[in-house]
């Protein structure tokens, strides 16, 4: 086990596609670190990089002291995942598990006893004897797995483990993984474009769009302050909503224009972000999730100037939560996610989303008023898209 | 599936099958138990095993069975390892990868009648290859009963392994990339990555390729043909004698070529049980 570290690394391919651009990430020993964007990104490619698939057009990559630039992916220390897992069709789930440990030559009596240790890990006792073709999508993740953990690697590098596997395992195989890799201790490096997986599972995220890196952070601070307006629409799921809009000040009232609405903000708004104020009149990218806002009828003690008022467009009931869509005569804002729906019709109204209680009264085409908790709005420049604190 | 539909699907193909090869199999051994003339071909006249001891007694038929044998024996493992080699080089290529394909293929293309005259050509008197061995060796090249042997084994390699070749690389475009990465990961390195990856992958093929060269091989004739000719007459194969047997004009045998025919199909039979009994048995384990 050890850390591993990346310093400006860079990927250009033959053809000129500059894929990666200076990405520099350090991994400590026993860290789980996820790197996620949207499909073409450069997250798989970093990846590969790693494991010493890709060769690396520039900057140096450690693992443990050493610089394994030019060191062949067998020597590396490190064990992979594929996304659709890679096993060897003609063995069986016991060979697929030692065939790391018959490569090392490793005598037979203690490669066999490490092979029993990883497959009770990870429940495979049952299957040792079966070739992969016989097994079910998960169990098929765990021979991949157990390959991996066998070699006690100094890394884990996971390549989408979980994208071929049907939504409710997907949501089991996310809490075994990340408990095997805790109990294990070895650090992971695990590739995703599914943000879900990304914030439950990483002690850090990265964010990475068009092969250069946005941020990184725990998922936390990743959601409570996105560095730019990429990785605010990115995490967090229904997407955070964006608008343009102008922040305005008269005498210590400050407030914020969305089109012909405007709504007052506090005090502590601007206490808590000192660069705001030098915004003042100007037009700015505003931010707010669906779970800041509120169906008004339901917060009835709710300041009235901090309330927008629209028309239902869409009603999704989902049982513990209601999500309404509506409109504001406010111009959109693209975050540059490029798995993300276009925006249907007129780009001058922006499409809202709300994560309303569930008893919300609210129905499509009724006038309702929503409440916005303006203290954990999101201001990001408008040309540069950075966060302004 | 009721049974009339059961039969609807499947009569077309059983009467195909019985009138392209029950009956023609069934007449070759019927024939084969009578003495018939090609000339005198409407009167049979049944002899019982005569036919086959006979053939059996023949020293040109066991000397054809000793080369079609050594034929088979050469041709086939050689075909197939440099059909793989050739076939794992052209995967490595990138460029002009279509280009390196056809120019392999070409061999196979061309009608076996003609590419075998093209290949005789360089031995002949004047041909580029017999004079070069005159100019390296000071003597003239001619073909002898000696070479004659080798020089259809050479000219079948060069004529047939595209045939394994382009059915390796067809097999090899479907090898998915990430299991020779998860190996040499694992610690695989070239040659492992070969054993463990890519020849497991290839083991259908390389069993159809197997079957359908030996088969081949057996029954080669174009080449032999115009080689050996009357010439070389122990460097004939079976399909060689037997045509030399049965279809002669003059004392053409119908009833013995068809004895050689049925001995043929047996000892094709016992040449590829093996095989049969392997893809039967891979065939049946896929299903459980």
């Amino acid at each position: 086990m050890a850390d591993v570290r990346l310093d400006k690394i860079n990927k250009i391919y033959p053809n000129g596609f500059h894929a990666v651009h200076d990405l520099s990430l350090e991994l400590t020993d026993g860290e789980f670190l996820v790197l996620v964007g949207p499909s073409g990104c450069g997250k798989s490619t970093a990846l590969r990089m790693i494991a010493g698939l890709e060769e690396i057009s520039g900057g140096d990559l450690y693992v443990g002291d050493r610089r394994v630039n030019d060191v062949q992916p067998r020597d590396r220390d490190i064990a992979m995942v594929f996304q659709n897992y890679a096993l060897y069709p003609q063995m069986s789930v016991r060979d697929n598990i030692g065939f790391p440990l018959r490569l090392k030559k490793v005598a037979t009596d203690s490669r066999l006893e490490q092979v029993d240790n990883a497959a009770g890990i990870l429940e495979l006792m049952e299957q040792l004897d079966k070739k992969p073709a016989t097994l079910s999508g998960g169990q098929r993740q765990r021979v991949a797995m157990g390959r991996a953990i066998v070699r006690r690697p100094s890394a884990f590098l996971m390549d989408e483990p979980l994208s071929n596997l049907d939504a409710k395992l997907r949501v089991q195989m996310r809490a075994e993984i990340a408990s095997i890799q805790r109990d294990l201790g070895v650090t992971t490096f695990y590739v995703t474009h599914d943000q879900v997986e990304a914030m439950t599972m990483g002690d850090r995220v990265a964010v990475i769009k068009d092969g250069y890196l946005q941020q990184v952070d725990d998922p936390e601070t990743l959601y409570a302050n996105p560095a730019n307006v990429f990785v605010a629409a990115f995490i967090g799921s229904p997407s955070m909503n964006l608008v343009e809009g102008t922040l305005t000040q008269d005498g210590d009232q400050w407030s914020v224009e969305l089109g012909d609405q405007t709504l007052r903000l506090d005090e502590s708004v601007l206490a808590n972000r000192p660069a705001l104020a030098a915004h003042v009149n100007e037009r700015l990218v505003v931010g707010f999730r669906p779970e800041d806002l509120e169906d008004a009828a339901v917060r009835s003690d709710h300041p009235a100037d901090q309330r927008l008022r629209t028309t239902v467009d869409v009603r999704e009931a989902l049982g513990a939560e209601t999500l309404i869509h509506f409109g504001i005569n406010a111009p959109a804002v693209d975050s540059g996610d490029p798995d993300a729906l276009d925006e249907l019709g007129d780009s001058a109204v922006a499409r809202i989303t709300g994560r309303f209680s569930p008893r919300t009264q609210a129905r499509v085409g009724d006038a309702i008023e929503v409440a916005v908790d303006c203290s954990a709005m999101h201001f990001f420049d408008r040309s540069s898209h950075l966060a302004i604190t | 599936m009721t049974r009339r539909t059961f039969w609807g699907f499947t009569i077309p193909s059983v009467i195909i099958m019985l009138v392209l090869m029950v009956v023609p199999l069934v007449t070759t051994i019927w024939l084969s138990f009578n003495e018939l003339f090609l000339r005198d071909i409407n009167n049979p006249t049944w002899i019982g095993f005569d036919n086959y001891r006979e053939v059996l007694g023949d020293e040109e038929f066991w000397a054809a069975v000793r080369f079609t044998l050594l034929f088979v024996a050469v041709t086939v493992p050689i075909n197939m390892i440099f059909g793989l080699g050739v076939a794992l080089l052209l995967d490595k290529v990138g460029r002009g990868r279509s280009i390196y394909l056809a120019a392999l293929l070409l061999p196979f293309i061309v009608t076996p009648v003609v590419g075998t005259l093209i290949y005789k050509d360089l031995f002949d008197r004047g041909g580029l290859l017999a004079w070069l061995w005159e100019v390296a060796t000071d003597e003239p090249f001619l073909i002898t009963s000696g070479n004659v042997k080798w020089l259809i084994i050479v000219q079948a390699i060069w004529h047939v392994m595209p045939f394994a070749m382009i059915t390796f690389f067809a097999g090899l475009q479907t090898l998915p990339e990430d299991r020779v990465e998860a190996a040499s990961i694992d610690g695989a390195g070239y040659w492992r990555q070969l054993w463990h990856v890519t020849l497991p992958h290839l083991r259908v093929l390389i069993l159809f390729v197997a079957l359908i060269s030996i088969m081949d091989a057996y029954r080669v004739y174009d080449s032999v043909f115009v080689f050996a000719g009357d010439r070389f007459t122990d460097a004939h194969t079976l399909q060689v004698y037997t045509v030399e047997v049965a279809v002669d004009p003059q004392i053409g045998r119908v009833g013995k070529g068809n004895a050689i025919g049925v001995l043929n199909v047996i000892g094709i039979f016992v040449v590829l049980i093996p095989f049969l009994v392997i893809s039967y048995r891979d065939q049946i384990r896929e299903r459980t």
